[in-house]
C-alpha cells in the first residue's frame, strides 16, 4: 500500500535570551533568575501611559538572523499591535510584526540551510518571513494544570522578552529534516550570540502537517526538537490512520503532550480569528540600512562558516561538525590551531576523548571554561606528533587530569616505564592467571594488563602497548608455563 | 498687577509674595468655589503643599531661580503623578495610583512648580465638554450653565477661576484650545514630538500632544519652554529639534474654515484680522483647500482606531476597578461594561468595526491615506503662512445641549482636528466676548514654529487687551 504524502511546515519561536534587555524597556532578557513579578517595569507591566522603546541590541540580533538566511530585508521594519484579551498578555495587544495593513517585518522570505550529519548534505527549506515581537508573561497553576487547580498565578518576569518568529514554508520533507532544521537554526542563532537555545523555555515550536486528503493540523507547544520529531511522526501517524479509515481529517489545532507522547485537540478553527491588526502609533518605522550597515562591519560568525573553515584544515566532515556542534569546543580547536596545535591530534582530542570524559563527569559541554587551554592543546598535539609519547599515553594520562583542571598550561608528564620490565616481574607474580590464559580465559588477559598498569603507577604507560606486549610474552613463552 | 503666572513668579522671586500664602489662598479659593465648577478630581492635602512650599523657599533663598517657582499649576487627570491619583476621568481608573511620574511632571516639580490638583475631563479625553466625565461636569466659570469645553474642561477652568496659573491639558483634536476658547485662557498644541507623551494615558497616540495652558501668551511660552524637549522614554518625541521660524507674518484665511461659524465667531475672526492688518501683518484670503473637508471623519476614525487598542489593557486584572466573573473573560466583560462610560464604549466598538477584516480597508486604511493627504496639503499651506480660524464654531454650549447629538458634538472639533492631523503646533487665544461669552482663534504654523505663534500671540493680546483675565462669579 502507498503511503499518504505529507506537508510539514514550522513557526519557531525564539527568545533573544542574549539581547541584555527586553524588546522595549530596560528590563532583562533573561528572567529566569528573578523572583516572580521582581523583572518588571511600568512599560513591561503596560501601565496607562508608558511608552515601549525599541532596544537596539534586540533588533540588531535579528537583523544578523535575517541576513545569515539570506532574508529579503525591507528598507524599514514595522511594528504592529495585534490584539487579543489573556491574562497574560497586560496591553491585551502584543507588539509583534506583520507584512499586511501597512506594517512591515524583519524579513519577507529567505532559506534556511541545515546540515544533515548522516546524509553529509547541506538542504534547504524556504523561509516565508520572520518576525519580531514580544512574549507574553507566564500563567502557573496551583495544581499544575489549570483543571485541577483554584488558583492560576501570572508571573510577568518574561513580558516584552523579545522573541524571533521563524516561519518556514510548508515543504520540509521528513520529521526527521524538521528537527534538523530547527536544531540548526538554533546552533546559528547560539553562534551570532542571539540566544542560549539551553535555557529552560527558550523556544517553542508550532507544527503544521498535512496529509494528503485531509485539512491542515496545527500542533503546539513542542518545547524540544526530539519532541518535534515525535510529535510529528505521532501527527502523520494519526492522520494517515483517520483517512486510510475513510474519516475526516478537519482543521484544528492540537496541543503535544511530551509525558504521553500523543496530541490533543484544543480548538477547532473554522474561520480566522480577528486581531485587529495595525501599525503601533507609538513606535516609529525603523530603517533597517544603517543598523544592516553596523552588522555587515564585522563579519556574522555561522556553523556553515566555521564547518568550511574546519574542513578546509583537513579534517574530516564528520569530525568538523562534531567540533561544530559544540561551538566552545569549534573555538578551542580553532584557537589552538592557530598557535600551531596540530589539527588531526586536536580534533580527535577535543570531539571524542576530551568531550566523553566531560560527559561522564558531569561537566557542562558548553561552557568554554570547561574547555582545555589552546596552549595546553598545542603542548599535547606536540608530544604526540613528536612520538615523544602515544596518543593513548596521552588520552589515558593527561586528558583526565586536563578535564578536572581545564586551566591546565603546564603539561607535566609522568616519566615513561619500561613496559617490558614490569611484565616479566608480573609473569613471575601471576602464575595462577598465565595457567588461566593458557586454559583459555581470555579475560585472563585484561588482569594481567592491569597488574602491569598498576605497577607502572604514576609513569605514563600505553595499555595498548602493554597489552600486545603481553601477548606477545604469553605466545613466544608457551612452552615455559 | 497682570494676573499671570510669570509676573507671580517674578514678585515670588523678588520676595514680594510668600509661596505659602500664595498657596493656602489657592486652596482656599479652590475649597470654595470647586463645589460648583468642578474643575478639580483630586487636590493635594494642605500639609503636602505647605511643605512643598517651604521645600521651594528654601530653594530661592538658597540662590535658585527655578523657572516656575512655586507657581500653582493644575494638571489634567489624564497625566500620570505618582504622588496624586490618576483617573483619566474614568471610573475604572478610580483610585488609581502610578508607580510613576509623567516626564512633564518630572519637569514641572523639577522647576519648582506646585502641582496643586488634578483636572476633570471627558472619560480618556473622549469629548468636547467635560460632560462624559465619571466625575460629573465642569461648569464654566464664565456662565455656570454653559461647559467648559473639553476634553481639558477642568484644566481650563481651574484658571479661569484663579484655582491655578498654569495647567496641562492634551490635545488630541482640540482638547486643549476648545476648552480655552470657552474659557477665555490661552491653550498651544506643540508640533507632534516636542512635548514627551511619557505618562500621558493615551487616547489617540499619533495625535495627541500634552499642551500647555495659561492666561497669557508668556506664560503658555514659559510652561512650553519647561515641558519641551526629546525623552529617551518616548519613541516619537524629536531628537535635537530646530526652530523653524517664520521670516515674516503672513496670516492665511481659509473660507472653508470659517463659513460655517456662528456670526458673532466669525466677525470677531474678522474684525481681528482687520485690526492686524492695520499693524502692517500680511493677511490672504484663499476659497478653499481640497481635502480639508475630509478632516473630521478621517480623525474620528483614526482616533477611534486607536483608542480601541489603547482601552483594551483595562480589564481590571493588575490596577483599577474589577469586575466579577468566574472566568477571565466573564470578569473582563463586567469590569469593563460596569466601569467604562457610554460614551467611551461607543468609541471603542465604533474603533473595532474600523479595523476588523473586511472593513479595515474603507475605514482605517483609507483615514490613514486621507490623513496623509491632509497632511501634505497643510504642509504645503502653513510654509509661508500661518492658518487662522475660530476655534470652535459655535460659543459655548449650555450643559447637555450637544450630549445627545453625536454628529453635533463631533462636528464641534471642526477646526481643531487639522493641526493633529497634520502634526502642527497651533494656538489658541481669546478674540474677543460675546454677551459675556468668551470667543477664542487659533493660529497654525508649520512644524516647530512655536516661537513664531507666540511672538504673532503677544502681538495679538495687544491688540485685544485680553490677558491675564479671571472670571469673576
Amino acid at each position: 500500500m502507498v503511503e499518504l504524502e505529507y506537508k510539514i511546515g514550522l513557526e519557531i519561536h525564539t527568545q533573544l535570551t542574549e539581547a541584555g534587555t527586553k524588546l522595549f524597556c530596560g528590563c532583562d532578557s533573561n528572567y529566569r533568575k528573578y523572583k516572580p513579578n521582581t523583572n518588571v517595569c511600568p512599560v513591561c507591566l503596560g501601565l496607562p501611559g508608558a511608552l515601549p522603546v525599541p532596544r537596539k541590541r534586540p533588533i540588531i540580533l535579528a537583523l544578523a538572523v535575517a541576513e545569515t538566511f539570506n532574508c529579503k530585508i525591507p528598507e524599514s521594519m514595522v511594528f504592529t499591535r495585534k490584539h487579543y484579551f489573556y491574562p497574560d498578555l497586560l496591553k491585551n495587544y502584543q507588539i509583534t510584526q506583520y507584512e499586511k495593513g501597512g506594517g512591515m517585518p524583519v524579513c519577507l522570505g529567505g532559506m534556511l540551510k541545515y546540515y544533515d550529519p548522516d546524509l553529509d548534505l547541506w538542504k534547504k527549506v524556504k523561509l516565508r518571513r520572520m518576525n519580531i515581537e514580544e512574549d507574553p508573561g507566564k500563567t502557573e497553576y496551583s495544581e499544575g494544570n489549570i483543571l485541577a487547580s483554584e488558583f492560576a498565578y501570572v508571573d510577568y518576569n518574561r513580558s516584552g522578552v523579545p522573541l524571533l518568529e521563524v516561519v518556514t514554508e510548508p515543504e520540509i520533507p521528513t520529521p526527521r529534516d524538521a528537527r534538523k532544521a530547527v536544531e540548526y537554526l538554533l546552533l546559528t542563532m547560539e553562534y551570532i550570540g542571539a540566544m542560549n537555545p539551553r535555557l529552560e523555555g527558550s523556544f517553542r515550536v508550532d507544527a503544521n502537517i498535512s496529509v494528503e486528503g485531509g485539512e491542515r493540523i496545527e500542533v503546539k507547544n513542542i518545547g524540544s526538537t526530539l519532541d518535534l520529531e515525535r510529535a510529528l511522526r505521532y501527527e502523520i501517524f494519526r492522520q494517515r490512520k483517520i483517512i486510510e479509515g475513510k474519516g475526516i481529517v478537519e482543521r484544528e489545532t492540537r496541543h503535544w503532550d511530551p509525558v504521553r507522547g500523543i496530541t490533543k485537540s484544543l480548538r477547532s478553527k473554522e474561520s480566522e480569528e480577528e486581531y485587529l491588526y495595525f501599525p503601533d502609533p507609538d513606535i516609529p518605522m525603523i530603517s533597517t540600512e544603517p543598523l544592516l550597515k553596523e552588522i555587515r562591519e564585522k563579519s556574522i560568525i555561522t556553523p556553515e562558516k566555521i564547518m568550511e573553515k574546519i574542513s578546509r584544515i583537513g579534517i574530516n566532515r564528520k569530525m568538523a561538525w562534531s567540533l561544530v556542534t559544540i561551538k566552545a569546543c569549534a573555538e578551542t580547536f580553532l584557537e589552538a590551531v592557530s598557535i600551531g596545535a596540530d589539527p588531526i591530534i586536536s580534533s580527535r582530542i577535543l570531539a571524542i576523548d576530551y568531550k566523553g570524559h566531560l560527559r561522564k563527569s558531569g561537566m557542562s559541554l558548553y561552557k568554554r571554561e570547561n574547555w582545555p587551554d589552546p596552549v595546553a592543546l598545542k603542548k599535547i598535539s606536540d608530544l604526540i606528533r613528536n612520538k615523544a609519547y602515544t596518543y593513548d599515553e596521552i588520552k589515558y594520562n593527561i586528558i583526565p587530569k586536563l578535564v578536572s583542571d581545564p586551566k591546565m598550561i603546564h603539561i607535566t608528564l609522568p616519566e615513561k616505564a619500561s613496559p617490558e620490565k614490569l611484565i616479566t616481574e608480573v609473569m613471575n607474580e601471576e602464575r595462577k592467571a598465565i595457567r588461566d590464559f593458557y586454559q583459555g580465559k581470555k579475560e585472563a588477559l585484561d588482569y594481567l594488563v592491569g597488574k602491569v598498569l598498576k605497577k607502572a603507577y604514576g609513569k605514563a604507560m600505553d595499555p595498548k602497548k602493554v597489552r600486545n606486549l603481553l601477548e606477545e610474552f604469553l605466545y613466544k613463552n608457551s612452552n615455559i608455563y | 498687577m497682570k494676573l499671570t503666572a510669570s509676573s507671580i513668579r517674578d514678585e515670588i522671586i523678588k520676595g514680594n509674595i510668600d509661596i505659602e500664602d500664595y498657596i493656602l489662598k489657592k486652596l482656599e479659593l479652590i475649597r470654595k468655589n470647586d463645589k460648583k465648577i468642578n474643575a478639580f478630581i483630586s487636590i493635594d492635602s494642605e500639609e503636602f503643599l505647605r511643605e512643598r512650599a517651604r521645600n521651594i523657599k528654601m530653594e530661592i533663598n538658597s540662590g535658585k531661580k527655578p523657572m516656575l517657582a512655586g507657581i500653582a499649576i493644575s494638571i489634567k487627570d489624564v497625566i500620570s503623578t505618582s504622588f496624586l491619583p490618576t483617573t483619566a476621568g474614568s471610573k475604572i481608573l478610580e483610585g488609581y495610583v502610578p508607580p510613576f511620574n509623567a516626564t512633564v511632571v518630572e519637569k514641572i516639580l523639577k522647576e519648582g512648580g506646585i502641582i496643586i490638583g488634578k483636572t476633570n475631563l471627558d472619560e480618556f479625553a473622549m469629548g468636547s465638554t467635560t460632560e462624559f466625565s465619571a466625575y460629573g461636569p465642569t461648569r464654566n466659570p464664565w456662565d455656570l450653565e454653559r461647559v467648559a469645553g473639553g476634553s481639558s474642561g477642568g484644566s481650563a477652568a481651574s484658571l479661569s477661576y484663579g484655582a491655578a496659573d498654569l495647567s496641562l491639558g492634551s490635545d488630541t483634536g482640540g482638547s486643549a484650545r476648545l476648552p480655552a476658547s470657552y474659557t477665555c485662557t490661552f491653550g498651544l498644541k506643540p508640533t507632534y514630538g516636542l512635548v514627551s507623551r511619557y505618562g500621558l494615558i493615551p487616547y489617540a497616540n499619533s495625535l495627541e500632544q500634552i499642551s500647555p495652558m495659561a492666561r497669557s501668551v508668556e506664560d503658555l511660552a514659559l510652561l512650553l519652554k519647561v515641558i519641551k524637549g526629546y525623552d529617551e522614554k518616548d519613541a516619537t518625541s524629536i531628537p535635537r529639534v530646530k526652530e523653524n521660524n517664520y521670516e515674516r507674518f503672513k496670516v492665511c484665511v481659509i473660507e472653508d474654515l470659517v463659513r460655517d461659524s456662528d456670526r458673532p465667531i466669525k466677525s470677531s475672526l474678522y474684525n481681528l484680522l482687520h485690526k492686524l492688518e492695520l499693524e502692517g501683518i500680511e493677511t490672504e484670503y484663499r476659497e478653499k483647500l481640497d481635502y480639508i473637508n475630509y478632516a473630521l471623519p478621517v480623525y474620528y476614525t483614526i482616533a477611534f482606531a486607536e483608542a480601541s487598542s489603547n482601552l483594551a489593557r483595562y480589564d481590571g486584572k493588575l490596577y483599577g476597578r474589577m469586575g466579577n466573573g468566574e472566568t477571565y473573560k466573564k470578569a473582563s466583560i463586567d469590569t469593563r461594561r460596569s466601569n467604562l462610560g457610554l460614551e467611551v464604549r461607543k468609541r471603542i466598538l465604533m474603533g473595532v468595526l474600523t479595523l476588523s477584516e473586511g472593513f479595515k480597508n474603507e475605514y482605517y486604511i483609507a483615514a490613514t491615506k486621507g490623513r496623509r493627504l491632509i497632511r501634505d496639503e497643510i504642509l504645503k499651506v502653513t510654509k509661508d503662512c500661518i492658518l487662522v480660524s475660530p476655534v470652535s464654531p459655535i460659543l459655548p454650549p449650555r450643559i447637555g445641549e450637544k450630549i445627545g447629538d453625536p454628529l453635533k458634538l463631533y462636528a464641534m472639533d471642526v477646526y481643531t482636528v487639522i493641526a493633529n492631523l497634520a502634526g502642527i503646533p497651533a494656538l489658541a487665544l481669546p478674540s474677543s466676548f460675546y454677551n459675556g461669552l468668551p470667543i477664542g482663534i487659533q493660529f497654525m504654523g508649520k512644524p516647530f514654529s512655536e516661537g513664531s505663534l507666540i511672538r504673532l500671540g503677544l502681538i495679538i493680546e495687544k491688540i485685544t487687551g485680553i490677558s491675564g483675565v479671571i472670571a469673576s462669579g
